[in-house]
C-alpha cells in the first residue's frame, strides 16, 4: 500500500508497465547488488528486533527465570490488570507524557531558534565557539550533570545565593528547588535544553547548508530583511527535516528518558518525577517481576506504534514529506 | 589528500570493528567451554586428588581488584595445602543485571556470593544442596555451622549456602561502633565539659547550645541521610530511640515476641516532630532530603555538621578521612565524630548488634561447578583454627606477635605496614571476609579474638592520645562500652528473614518506602502548626497498606526462629 507513490515515480521512466511477479523479478535482477548489500542488515534486524518479540509471551505468564517454556505458569492478562488498575500508573503515565511533551516542544523550538541564529552569524570564529560551547554539555554523562544541577539548585547553591543577594529570599528561607514537586518539570525541561540544545542544532545547520544561496540573493533583491529571509527562505528550506524529525520523535513520546528522572528525583518530588521507566524498575525488575516489566514494555510499544502511524498519516494529509 | 585521509580512517574503523567482533566471539566461547568440561574434570581429579585446579568465584558484595588467590601470600599457602586456586571476580556495575545474565544463560561461576540477589539465585535453582557434601567431606563445617543448621535450611529442608555471621567460641563485642548511634563532633563534648548524654532532648540541647555559641561559623545542627535505599538512616532512629536494635521495619516485643511496624507509630511521630522543631529553629539541613550519598559524605567532612544519626559502616569513609586528618594534626581531632547512646527518655539503649545470624547472605556452590567435592574440601580446610589465624592475623612474627601469656597482638610497625596495598598483596583483603569463617565476634579456643580488629590489645594500639582522652573522660576503654550490652534475640536481625521474589511482603516494603520517602520530608519541613495535619494525611496514606498481614507474617517467622534456636 504505502509503497505505491515511490514505485509509480520510478515506473514512469519505463516505457511499458509489466505486471505482477514479472515486474518484481525484473526489478530484483536490476537491483541485485543493492538487495545483496541489504541482506546482512535484514538478518540483523530479524535476529535482534523480531526474534525477541517471542519474549512478549512472558507478559502473559508468571515468569520464573531458568525454567523452560513449558514449565511456566500462564497468568492471562493479570499483569496488565495490575498495571492499569494501579492508581500510580495514571500518575506515572501523566508524568511520562508531560515530560516528553516538554522535551519535544522545548527541544524543537530552542534547537531551531539557535540554529537560525547561528546561521546568521557571519564571523566564523564566533560561530565555532558558540557551537562548541553549546555542544559540550551533551558529552557530560547524566550522573555528572545531575550532580552539577543538584549543587546549583541546593540551598547554598549559586541560584539561591543570587536570589539572596538580590533580596528575593531571606537568609534561612532559601528555596529547596528539588523539593518542590511542581517545579520538577521546569527543572527537567531546563536541564535537557541546557544539555542537548547545541547537539540538536547540528542536523538543522546541515539542512540549512543545502539551501541554494541564490534564494537568499533573490530575497535580498526583493528587499527582504534578515528576519524576513529567515522566515521565508531558511525555515521553509528546512521544513522537510523538521517534519521527519517530528514524526520520529512522536513515536518516542512514551520514552521520556530515565537518567534525569532517576538521578534528580527524590521522595519529595516523586509525584512529578516518577515516569514509566522508573515505575517498571521499581515494581518490575527490582522485584524480579519480569512479567510486569514486559507488560509495560508491550503497552509502550503499542502506543508508540499508534502515535507514529497517526503522525505520519497527518503529515501525509497535510501534503508534507513523511517517513513512509 | 582529504580523500586519502578518509580512506585511512575508514580502514582503521573497519579493522577496529573486526577486532571488536572477534573479541566478542572469544568472550562468548569461554563460558561454554567451562560448562562442557565438568564430567572429564571430575574423573581426573578423583584419581589424583592433589592435582592443581582453578575454580571461578564471583563476589557480588565487595569491590576489589580481580585476582587469583594463589597470587596472594595467604592464598598461596592455602593452595599448597589443598592444590586449589580460586579466580575471584568482583562485581562491576549492577548486581541484578549481572545475576540476571547468569540466570538467563544458565552459566555460573563455580562458587558465588550473590549478596542481595540471593533470592533470585535460589529461585533459579542455581545452588546445589550441600548437606551430603558437608556430611562426607566437611567435619570442620559441621563443627562451625552445626549449631545453625536448623536456621540455614531452606523451606525444602536443604542447605544451599554458607552464611558468614556465625560466631564460634566466646562472643567478643566490637570495640568500635560500626552500628547505629547518634554522633556528635568531639569539640562539642569538649566545650560542654564531657556531659553524659542519653536522652534525645539532652542531645538536641547540646547541639543547639553549640550552634548558638558559634553563630559566625555558619554551622548546621543536624543532617540526615535520605538517598535512595539508604533512606533507613532517617526512618530507623525511632526504633533505636525506643531502645531496640535494628530489626528492619519492625519492633519485636521482648515478652510477647509480636512484631509491630513502627513507621507510623508514636515513636516515629515523636522523632519527626523533633526534626520538625529543629528545622523551624533553622538547625536542620533541609537539603538532607535532596542530597545524594556523596553530597552527604562531603558535608560530614566539611567540619560544618555538628551531629547526625547514622550507622558507623555507612559513613565510615567520612569518619576515616576525619580520623586520618586528626592523626596528622591533633587539633583536627575536634571534628571527629563521637557516638552517643541516645534514647527518647534515657531508657536502656540497644544500639549494639546482638550476636545475630544473617540467614539471607552467603556463599554457595553452583550447578555449573566442575568439582563440588574439591570445593567443599577447600572450604572445610579454611575452617581450622590454624587457617582462621592465617586468614585474619597472618603469619607469626610477620604480621602478628604472641606475648608470654599467649595473647596475640600487633606491633606499631606491623600496624603501619598493613595498609591497603599490603592487604591486597598479602591476601587479607580477599580472605578476612567473604568465605566461610569464624564470623564477627568469634574467639579462638585460647581466648584470643579471631579477628585482630576485635582484639583489645590491637584496638588499644590504634587509638590516638585524643581518642584515649575522650574515652577516659567517659570512663570507658572502648567505644562500645558507651552502650548497653545487647540482649539475646535469637531472631536477630529480622530484616534478614528471606522473602520471596515479588511476594506481598516485598511489595509492602516497596510501597511503605515510597510513602515514607514522600511524607517524611513533608512532615519535617512543614510549619510547626501544620505538623498534626500532615501527620494525619500520612496516616491515611499509610493506612491503605495491608500492614497487619506484614506484621503477622513477620511475627510468625520470628517465632519460628525462636523455636529453631531452642532445638
Amino acid at each position: 500500500m504505502e509503497h505505491k507513490p515511490t514505485m509509480s515515480t520510478s515506473i514512469l521512466m519505463l516505457p511499458k508497465k509489466p505486471s505482477g511477479l514479472k515486474r518484481f523479478t525484473i526489478k530484483l535482477l536490476e537491483q541485485r547488488v543493492l538487495v545483496l548489500m541489504s541482506v546482512p542488515f535484514l538478518v540483523w534486524l530479524f535476529i535482534f528486533k523480531y526474534m525477541p518479540l517471542w519474549g512478549w509471551t512472558i507478559a502473559f505468564q508468571d515468569y520464573k527465570p531458568a525454567r523452560s517454556f513449558s514449565q511456566q505458569k500462564w497468568a492471562g492478562f493479570e499483569h496488565f490488570q495490575f498495571l492499569f488498575q494501579d492508581e500510580r500508573f495514571i500518575r506515572v503515565l501523566r508524568n511520562t507524557l508531560a515530560m516528553s511533551s516538554i522535551n519535544l516542544v522545548l527541544g524543537f523550538v530552542t534547537a531551531i531558534t539557535l540554529a537560525l541564529l547561528l546561521n546568521e552569524v557571519r564571523k566564523v570564529a564566533f560561530k565555532r565557539i558558540v557551537q562548541t560551547v553549546s555542544y559540550l554539555p551533551h558529552f557530560i554523562s547524566w550522573v555528572v550533570a545531575a550532580s552539577i544541577i543538584q549543587t546549583t539548585l541546593s540551598p547554598d547553591g549559586i541560584i539561591n545565593q543570587m536570589l539572596l543577594w538580590a533580596g528575593f529570599v531571606e537568609k534561612g528561607e532559601e528555596i529547596l528547588f528539588l523539593g518542590i514537586p511542581e517545579q520538577f518539570w521546569t527543572i527537567f525541561g531546563a536541564s535537557t535544553v541546557w544539555k542537548d540544545v547545541g547537539w540538536n542544532t547540528i542536523v538543522y545547520l546541515a539542512a540549512m547548508t543545502m539551501i541554494d544561496p541564490a534564494q537568499y540573493e533573490a530575497a535580498e533583491m526583493d528587499g527582504a530583511g534578515r528576519i524576513k529571509r529567515m522566515w521565508y527562505v531558511t525555515l521553509p528550506g528546512i521544513k522537510p527535516v523538521i517534519i521527519v524529525l517530528l514524526i520520529m520523535n512522536i513515536g518516542y513520546l512514551l520514552e521520556s528518558g530515565f537518567e534525569p528522572q532517576y538521578l534528580l528525583g527524590n521522595g519529595m518530588n516523586v509525584d512529578f518525577s516518577e515516569n514509566l521507566d522508573i515505575f517498571v524498575l521499581k515494581y518490575g525488575i527490582a522485584q524480579g517481576n519480569y512479567s510486569l516489566s514486559i507488560a509495560a514494555g508491550m503497552f509502550k510499544t503499542i502506543i508508540s506504534f499508534i502515535l507514529l502511524f497517526a503522525a505520519n498519516n497527518l503529515a501525509k494529509r497535510m501534503g508534507e514529506s513523511r517517513l513512509f | 589528500m582529504t580523500k586519502k585521509l578518509l580512506f585511512v580512517c575508514l580502514a582503521a574503523f573497519m579493522i577496529f570493528t573486526v577486532a571488536c567482533s572477534n573479541n566478542g566471539n572469544g568472550g562468548e566461547e569461554k563460558p561454554s567451554n567451562s560448562t562442557n568440561s565438568p564430567n572429564t574434570n571430575t574423573n581426573e581429579e578423583t584419581d589424583k586428588p592433589l592435582e592443581k585446579v582453578t575454580f571461578t568465584y564471583f563476589n557480588g558484595v565487595a569491590a576489589a581488584k580481580d585476582k587469583n588467590t594463589n597470587e596472594t601470600t595467604i592464598g598461596k599457602m592455602l593452595e599448597d595445602q589443598t592444590g586449589v586456586n580460586f579466580k575471584i571476580e568482583h562485581l562491576v556495575g549492577d548486581l541484578n543485571t549481572k545475576i540476571g545474565t547468569m540466570i538467563a544463560s544458565n552459566a555460573y561461576p563455580d562458587v558465588m556470593i550473590p549478596d542481595a540477589a540471593i533470592d533470585k539465585i535460589l529461585d533459579a535453582g542455581a545452588f546445589i544442596a550441600l548437606e551430603e557434601l558437608i556430611e562426607k567431606y566437611g567435619p570442620n563445617i559441621k563443627r562451625v555451622y552445626g549449631p545453625y543448621f536448623n536456621q540455614m535450611k531452606a523451606e525444602d529442608g536443604h542447605i544451599y549456602f554458607l552464611p558468614f555471621s556465625n560466631t564460634v567460641g566466646e562472643y567478643i563485642p566490637d570495640p568500635n561502633i560500626n552500628q547505629g548511634a547518634f554522633w556528635v563532633q568531639r569539640r562539642v563534648l569538649k566545650e560542654a565539659g564531657y556531659p553524659k548524654i542519653n536522652t534525645l532532648d539532652a542531645y538536641i540541647e547540646l547541639i543547639e547550645n553549640f550552634v548558638a555559641k558559634h553563630k559566625d561559623e555558619d554551622l548546621t545542627g543536624m543532617v540526615s541521610l535520605t538517598h535512595d535505599w539508604r533512606f533507613f538512616a532517617t526512618s530507623n532512629p525511632p526504633n533505636h530511640l525506643a531502645g531496640y536494635p535494628n530489626d528492619g521495619n519492625v519492633i519485636v516485643d521482648m515478652t510477647t515476641f509480636d512484631a509491630k511496624t513502627y513507621a507510623a507509630d508514636d515513636n516515629t511521630k515523636r522523632w519527626l516532630s523533633k526534626l520538625n522543631e529543629l528545622n523551624a529553629k533553622g538547625l536542620f539541613d533541609k537539603a538532607s532530603f535532596v542530597d545524594n550519598y556523596d553530597q552527604y559524605l562531603a558535608k560530614l567532612t566539611s567540619h560544618k555538621v555538628v551531629g547526625f544519626f547514622d550507622y558507623g559502616w555507612q559513613f565510615a569513609n567520612a569518619q576515616n578521612a576525619l580520623k586520618d586528618a586528626a592523626k596528622a594534626d591533633p587539633t583536627q581531632d575536634d571534628f571527629v565524630y563521637f557516638p552517643l547512646p541516645v534514647t527518647f527518655d534515657g531508657q536502656k539503649d540497644q544500639y549494639l548488634d546482638p550476636p545475630g545470624f544473617v540467614k539471607n547472605r552467603g556463599m554457595g556452590i553452583t550447578v555449573s561447578a566442575k568439582d563440588p567435592i574439591r570445593i567443599i574440601q577447600y572450604l572445610d580446610n579454611l575452617l581450622t583454627d590454624e587457617n582462621q589465624v592465617l586468614q585474619k592475623w597472618g603469619i607469626k612474627d610477620e604480621t602478628y606477635e604472641v606475648d608470654d601469656k599467649g595473647r596475640m597482638f600487633r606491633t606499631e610497625e606491623q600496624i603501619a605496614k598493613i595498609d591497603e596495598a599490603f592487604n591486597e598483596s598479602y591476601g587479607f583483603k580477599y580472605y578476612s571476609w567473604n568465605w566461610p569463617l569464624y564470623g564477627g565476634g568469634s574467639s579462638l579456643p585460647d581466648g584470643n579474638s579471631a579477628a585482630p580488629g576485635l582484639q583489645p590489645e590491637v584496638f588499644q594500639m590504634s587509638l590516638t592520645d585524643e581518642d584515649k582522652l575522650i574515652l577516659d573522660k567517659y570512663g570507658v576503654k572502648t567505644y562500645a562500652e558507651m552502650f548497653a550490652a545487647p540482649d539475646a534475640r535469637p531472631w536477630y536481625p529480622s530484616w534478614g528473614i528471606p522473602k520471596e521474589q515479588g511476594s506481598s511482603q516485598q511489595i509492602w516494603e516497596t510501597k511503605k518506602d515510597e510513602i515514607t520517602k514522600k511524607y517524611f520530608p513533608k512532615l519535617v519541613l512543614a510549619k510547626q502548626a501544620d505538623f498534626e495535619k500532615v501527620w494525619s494525611e500520612y496516616l491515611e496514606a499509610f493506612g491503605k497498606l495491608d500492614t497487619a498481614a506484614y506484621e503477622k507474617w513477620t511475627t510468625e517467622e520470628v517465632k519460628k526462629l525462636i523455636e529453631a534456636a531452642k532445638q
